[in-house]
């Protein structure tokens, strides 16, 4: 199936790439007011041990983040 | 000092990692306590601050919050208590406590307070990192542009900080400013409609309040039912998208904010690759991350056992020492007894505990300020999720180990409630310090001391068999909670992975400080109460059931012709016998019979009930020891506890005749007290935290039937 948008889980190791919006309003709330916006560049920075958490630095900012909180910021293509 | 706090309240808020705490522990030294927020279990922090003028103000450490829209009871408290000026903490004055390294993701809830037009002085924190990360900073910019007070400080090296009490006090002195400012973030159409409706119904002064209630009125305690009403009709008539309404406040404030926090800072081009960076590549490495922490753990242990020993031995003796003395010093009677078998007896039980939860304490609390921590979250947090948990309660489990108490409390990060509840119920199956002396005397007396293969002793294996039944225990009943709660409920990971630091030390000393006296007021209160109570119940009997008992001892001594000493052993076991817990002990035989248990280890059962090392000192009694408690409850190998094995070995049931110490009881026991709730402490900060006796008691009910089934079982299988 093709998806229009990315998501940070499809991100590669040292990839990075600008998020542009969410699509849970709830996580958006939570994730802007930490400082992840629409426009920050996200980077990968590696995968946890058990999967499904993700290390990313946002605009320098080191998050961690889980699948379903990753899978809900939409990046550029 | 609530009776003489002085009034002039001042809060310190922050984002989590700001620094609030090393600041608040600056401005205050030791003169602060750790308090509750009335109705809900979050810890507030509060302080004497002292100005130079002489004058004096309370002040308060909040929680870390991102912004004044939460997401875990922790953050909620921020918003309830400033949305709310009736409220017993609502702020005079507010310092906002911002990390300057990373100022502009620090302005969002910076901006929110400037809205609230609460007084507010804006503290650039961590100013010695900036230095050292070239970051330069214009204080006065920022205060223009914000119109209050900016000063620079460093929590740290304690710069700035009496500027910072200073410009405090002169801030609060001033006379407040009438009318409204020009709000820093201008009301959408939509929100104006909502927020001028609130405040035209309930009376409210400030917009950006009467907006907060709109999007808080659901779960604000403090509002009155039909102030709810109002606020939930009002939501509704005009069609008030409260969470897209959050989302685009903050986008728009962050839109306002960047140009002024980007004309004041000046910061070098960051470096790609920080020691942080360098340092994680290791330790949240996908299969050396895990490694390194199961290594880190068993250093702790290590470290914990091998550091106690010397001032548990002392507290131990010291008592022993005191006990003694008032012995012969006091009269002999019945509130001498009370007060070396009762009080005495109590209080070491609860304070022999301390070097080890102190430890404990210590190096947890090293590992959190160094930011370690964060990463235990981030690895484990889909390991901790499949148990009904959340990553954040790897803290409290890794707390267990220490002391329950303390442990179950420091759950208060996790958003979730249901995760948060989980945490809360399965901690108590973590073997915590309590239970070391009785596995210690237990596996002295069943396991044989063989190394196998050479290398591996088998005692020290069934000891961590201990352990790791416990954990198990703990995860398993977590995974079935889940299933059962299957509650739907957002639940959040998300958190920020701090740079490393070296901990200061000020703050690891003040944090174990903390814990110790949660556990010694918390638990140490109720282990002393049901230790006079236990007391009372092996001490007095039904009837003339205990001068019976004395004259039975004395004729039994004559006819043995014993020399004193095991004359007053041998009438103190006919007393226990005797008494209401005898009584009860006998009562209790036929249900667990089954566990291979006789009715002098029932009795043991019950007194354990007071701390679980009581156990061992009840044996004691019972099989005529006379020795001194200390000794047997000592983890070294002595006499006394050769003495008690050799007692326990003989010892038969009355009816079959068949040994009662087995390898199959003693295996029984030890799963008993590895999976049984017997700690009326825990119980009772279970029934806080949840707020209902509900939780604490099905808590109970399900650790002892585990126990129960568990040694059943182990005795089943190894008679
Ligand atoms: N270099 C430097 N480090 C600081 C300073 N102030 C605090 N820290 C460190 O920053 C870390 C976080 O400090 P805390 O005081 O625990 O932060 P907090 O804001 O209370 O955090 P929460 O308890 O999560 O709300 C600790 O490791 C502190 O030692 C400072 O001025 N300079």
């Amino acid at each position: 199936m093709q998806r229009r948008y990315r998501t940070i889980t499809d991100l590669k190791i040292n990839e990075s790439a600008r998020a542009i919006s969410f699509d849970d309003s709830e996580l958006a709330c939570k994730l802007t007011s930490m400082g992840l916006l629409p426009g920050t560049r996200i980077e990968m920075i590696r995968k946890s041990p058990f999967g499904s958490a993700y290390y990313v630095k946002a605009d320098g900012v080191r998050l961690a983040l889980r699948e379903e909180e990753a899978a809900s910021i939409l990046l550029e293509v | 000092m609530t009776d003489m706090s002085p009034t002039l309240k001042i809060a310190l808020i922050g984002n989590p990692n700001s620094g609030k705490s090393t600041v608040f522990n600056q401005m205050t030294g030791l003169r602060q306590r750790t308090g509750n927020f009335p109705g809900v279990t979050v810890e507030v922090k509060e302080g004497l601050l002292k100005f130079p003028s002489g004058h004096e103000a309370t002040l308060y450490d909040f929680p870390g919050t991102y912004s004044l829209y939460p997401t875990s009871s922790d953050e909620k408290v921020v918003a309830s208590v400033l949305t709310n000026p009736a409220d017993p903490y609502f702020p005079d004055a507010l310092v906002y406590v911002a990390d300057v390294t990373k100022l502009e993701k620090h302005l969002l809830l910076f901006t929110q307070l400037l809205d609230l037009n609460i007084p507010l002085l804006f503290a650039l924190n961590m100013s010695d990192s900036a230095t050292d990360l070239g970051i330069k900073v214009n204080a006065s910019k920022l205060s223009e542009s914000f119109g209050v007070p900016v000063v620079s400080i460093s929590g740290r090296t304690g710069h700035n900080t009496m500027r910072l009490i200073l410009d405090l006090e002169k801030m609060v002195n001033r006379p407040p400013v009438s009318g409204n400012r020009t709000p820093f973030y201008p009301l959408t159409e939509s929100e104006k409609q909502v927020s001028e409706a609130i405040r035209q119904n309930l009376g409210i002064e400030n917009p950006y309040r009467a907006l907060l209630l709109a999007h808080h009125g659901p779960w604000l305690h403090f509002l009155k039912p039909t102030e709810k009403e109002t606020v939930l009709a009002i939501v509704s008539t005009k069609n008030f998208q409260s969470l897209r309404a959050q989302v685009d406040e903050t986008l728009e404030r962050y839109d306002r904010f960047i140009p002024i926090s980007q004309a004041a800072v000046v910061s070098p081009p960051a470096f790609p690759n920080t020691p942080t960076d360098r340092i994680d590549a290791v330790l949240t490495h996908r299969l050396g991350g895990p490694l390194i922490f199961f290594g880190v753990m068993m250093l702790i242990f290590q470290a914990i056992f091998d550091w106690s020993v010397y001032p548990m031995d002392w507290i131990e003796n010291g008592f022993a020492l005191v006990s003694e003395f008032l012995t012969v010093q006091m009269p002999e009677a019945w509130y001498t007894e009370l007060l070396t078998d009762g009080i005495l007896a109590g209080l070491g039980g609860i304070l022999v505990f301390v070097p080890q939860i102190a430890i404990l304490f210590l190096l947890i609390t090293i590992l959190e300020e160094v930011g370690y921590m964060a990463r235990v979250v981030f690895m484990f947090d889909k390991t901790m999720r499949r148990f009904g948990m959340n990553g954040r309660s790897m803290v409290s489990l890794i707390s267990g180990s220490a002391c329950a108490v303390p442990a179950i409390m420091s759950s208060r990060t996790i958003g979730n409630w249901q995760e948060r509840l989980i945490t809360v119920m399965v901690t108590p199956f973590i073997s915590c310090s309590a239970r070391i002396p009785v596995y210690l005397v237990l596996i002295g007396l069943a396991v044989p001391a063989i190394k196998l293969g050479g290398v591996l002793n088998l005692q020290s294996l069934v000891f961590g068999a201990m352990y790791v039944l416990g954990v198990l225990a703990a995860f398993a009943s977590g995974w079935a909670m889940k299933r059962w709660l299957h509650r739907r409920e957002h639940s959040f990971l998300a958190i920020e992975l701090p740079v490393y630091r070296i901990p200061h030390w000020r703050n690891v000393v003040l944090n174990v400080w903390e814990k110790v006296k949660a556990f010694i007021v918390g638990a140490g209160k109720i282990i002393l109460i049901v230790s006079i109570a236990l007391w009372g119940l092996s001490r007095f009997g039904p009837g003339n059931a205990m001068d019976q008992a004395d004259q039975t001892a004395q004729t039994e001594a004559q006819q043995l012709s014993l020399d004193t000493v095991e004359t007053e052993g041998l009438v103190q076991q006919r007393r226990l016998e005797a008494s209401w817990a005898g009584q009860a002990g006998k009562f209790m035989e036929p249900a667990i019979r089954p566990l291979g248990y006789d009715w002098k280890i029932g009795i043991a059962l019950l007194t354990s009930f007071a701390a679980r090392e009581v156990f061992t000192g009840t044996l004691a009694v019972l099989y005529n020891m006379g020795g001194s408690e200390a000794d047997i409850n000592d983890r070294s190998e002595n006499a006394a506890k050769a003495t008690l094995r050799e007692r326990m070995k003989s010892e038969k049931f009355g009816d079959t005749g068949k040994p009662v110490y087995t390898l199959a009881t003693a295996l029984s026991l030890l799963v008993f007290y590895a999976l049984s709730m017997q700690c009326f402490s825990t119980l009772a900060v279970v029934r806080r935290e949840t707020g209902s006796w509900k939780w604490a008691a099905l808590q109970f009910t399900f650790m002892s039937v585990a126990a129960y089934l568990g040694a059943w079982a182990v005795y089943v299988l190894f008679s």
